[in-house]
């Protein structure tokens, strides 16, 4: 899990968890080992190493950055252009075996017309070889779960953007499948649904599934994933939790830290004499101070300090930028923008 | 990062055989095409003339009838190679309507909304998806030509007796694979023109074209070269070439029903190209 600055060629990823090379094919894991996927001379990814857990993994970057077709390629949908990967062991040119644990959602809405949701996810559960009774129960078990079964017998054609959205979330999952792969699942959904939703994702993801999203919208990116995967230009330019993802940045995008006490005048006094310490401000109100350091663990040392030796008391103490937004802007937003 | 504890169940149930399973591709279109009462009304239309056929067969072999109508049997259309030509050629006509109706739409609307990935990410291959949708087209033209076909040579031999089922055991099986070289013919265009230009409109015009147009340039260079190779391109004469060798009547195309069924082979072989490379998840689109 690391986080790398995008140069021409390879990216090096320095490892926060101690694995070195790439990842090694393994039962329980995502893994890509240095896949690249060209559209004729077009780069769709470009050397892509990864080994994604189970929980939550959210693909982040702006548009033609590589998401879907890093989905694609995990669906069997695409093949690559080099390189190989693995869907808990399994090739994805191997789709009897694939898609019997993977279960994939597109971003596109596209329904054969004049079929209700019932019949939609009915249609596709026996293109996957259930028997009728199978499907029905299945069917109807995925209904619920996303909440449509007042619905389910009208046509999808009638139905809002967000119901469209969650019986596609419900055709994904209805085979029940271990790993999930969403793209721009929340699309379109109100707040209330979207909540439903993410609350969902939580559900799958605390049952030991894999559940691989794409999104643009990055204040909910840390509220649902467990690790991201942050893409540029087709590199990964930084994958993990995004806490780890941060720390590895403070040397070239020092840390940000909010603290708010009674003596902030003292507490900047105190700071500036670190070496670690890049900036200090003051905020509006004179009773909290906006620390920029190198070294986020020494910095905390020190406030620790200080409050036991009673130099300060402190009221709240919170990172500023340690958030899937930040990490974004710092990474990608200069070139990105679309989020 | 949290600790998961695995507690789904994944579906360990039985399946179904996967050859069946392009077939629920097909049921899925039924549904659409009997929803139409216009098309179910064509399917009506379609069994006339087989119902005519039968009634011109019962008419050879019913004295009473003969003798009530005051019918000369001299008069009556032999019931041989001609007859069965003539009943193809008619449900074929048939045939290719009910394809233009129903054949630009089935891969079109697909590709249009990038509803293929939804197809593919099964246990489902490309082939078994465009076969689904032959499938349709297939079983419904199978219901206008071959099976009524074999149905009235079945009615005929009831009536002649065994002597004549022998003797021309040639016209069931050219009933049966006539229809089925003009039913694939028809579905192979159908569905690589939809997958072509994927807007069923349009589809439907150049299967029209394709049969039409290229008949009349084949008909033009006929002319100018005073030859008959331009029948290369017409897809009507080239059938009606291989028909007529199945039925053993002979025509005067011009083309030998080798030459016939080389070109008919270079269609196929052009259409299934061309669904290989239109028929995928994903489209690179080159700017």
């Amino acid at each position: 899990m690391s986080a790398s600055g995008k140069t021409g060629d390879r990216p090096p990823r320095p490892s926060v968890d101690g694995a070195a090379g790439p990842p090694s094919f393994s039962s329980d894991r995502i893994t890509f080992e240095d896949v690249s996927k060209f559209y004729g001379e077009v780069l769709g990814i470009n050397r892509v190493d990864l080994a994604i857990p189970p929980g939550i993994t959210t693909l982040v970057g702006p548009n033609g950055s590589g998401k879907t077709t890093l989905m694609n390629l995990m669906t069997g949908l695409v093949q690559p252009s080099r390189g190989r990967i693995r869907v808990l062991g399994v090739a994805p040119d191997e789709p009897e075996r694939l898609f019997r644990m993977l279960g994939y959602c597109t971003q596109f809405d596209s329904f054969p017309r004049a079929l209700t949701g019932y019949q939609f996810l009915y249609s596709y559960l026996r293109l996957h070889g259930l028997a009728h009774k199978e499907s029905d129960r299945l069917v109807w078990e995925a209904i619920e779960r996303v909440g449509m079964t007042e619905a389910a017998h009208r046509r999808v054609a009638a139905y809002s953007k967000g119901m469209r959205q969650r019986i596609k979330l419900a055709q994904a999952m209805c085979h029940q499948p271990q790993v999930l792969v969403l793209d721009e699942p929340l699309n379109g959904l109100d707040p209330m649904a979207r909540a439903e939703v993410i609350e969902l994702f939580r559900e799958l993801a605390a049952g030991g599934r894999y559940v691989i999203i794409s999104s643009h919208i990055l204040h909910e990116v840390d509220k649902i994933s467990d690790q991201v995967i942050m893409l540029t230009s087709g590199y990964v330019v930084a994958e993990g939790q995004i806490q780890a993802v941060r720390g590895e940045m403070h040397q070239d995008y020092p840390m940000q830290v909010l603290v708010r006490c009674d003596l902030p005048g003292r507490l900047a006094a105190q700071v500036f004499e670190q070496d670690h310490v890049v900036e200090v401000r003051m905020h509006a109100d004179r009773k909290g101070l906006l620390v920029s350091t190198r070294d986020g663990e020494r910095f905390y040392d020190l406030l620790q300090r200080l409050v036991l030796e009673g130099v300060i008391s402190l009221e709240s103490v919170a990172p500023a930028d340690e958030d899937a937004h930040s990490v974004y802007e710092y990474l990608i937003g200069g070139e990105g923008g679309a989020a | 990062m949290a600790v998961y504890k695995r507690t789904y169940q994944p579906y360990q149930g039985p399946l179904t055989p996967g050859w069946s399973r392009f077939l629920v591709i097909a049921r899925q279109a039924y549904r659409r095409v009997f929803d139409s009462r216009f098309l179910i009304l064509y399917l009506a239309l379609c069994m006339i003339w087989p119902a005519i056929c039968a009634v011109l067969i019962y008419l050879r072999h019913n004295a009473g009838a003969i003798a009530m109508f005051k019918i000369d049997v001299a008069r009556l259309i032999p019931i041989d190679g001609m007859f069965f030509l003539r009943y193809l050629a008619w449900q074929g006509s048939m045939a290719f309507l009910l394809t233009a109706f129903i054949g630009p739409g089935l891969i079109s609307s697909d590709l249009r909304n990038g509803g293929l990935p939804l197809y593919l990410c099964r246990p489902f291959s490309r082939a078994e998806y465009v076969l689904g949708k032959m499938s349709v087209l297939l079983i419904l033209l199978s219901f206008i030509t071959w099976i009524p076909g074999l149905l009235l040579f079945g009615f005929e031999a009831n009536l002649e007796g065994a002597a004549w089922f022998r003797e021309n055991l040639f016209l069931a099986s050219g009933i049966f694979l006539g229809s089925w070289i003009w039913i694939l013919t028809l579905g192979l265009l159908s569905l690589a023109l939809s997958a072509w230009v994927k807007w069923k409109f349009v589809a439907g015009a150049l299967l029209f074209g394709v049969f039409f147009a290229a008949a009349g340039f084949g008909a033009a260079i006929n002319e100018v070269l005073h030859t008959q190779s331009g029948n290369m391109i017409n897809l009507g004469e080239l059938v009606r070439t291989i028909w007529s060798g199945l039925f053993r009547v002979p025509v005067s195309t011009g083309l030998t029903p080798e030459n016939a069924w080389m070109a008919l082979a270079g269609i196929y072989v052009l259409c299934l190209l061309l669904l290989d490379r239109k028929v995928r998840a994903f489209e690179v689109v080159r700017s």
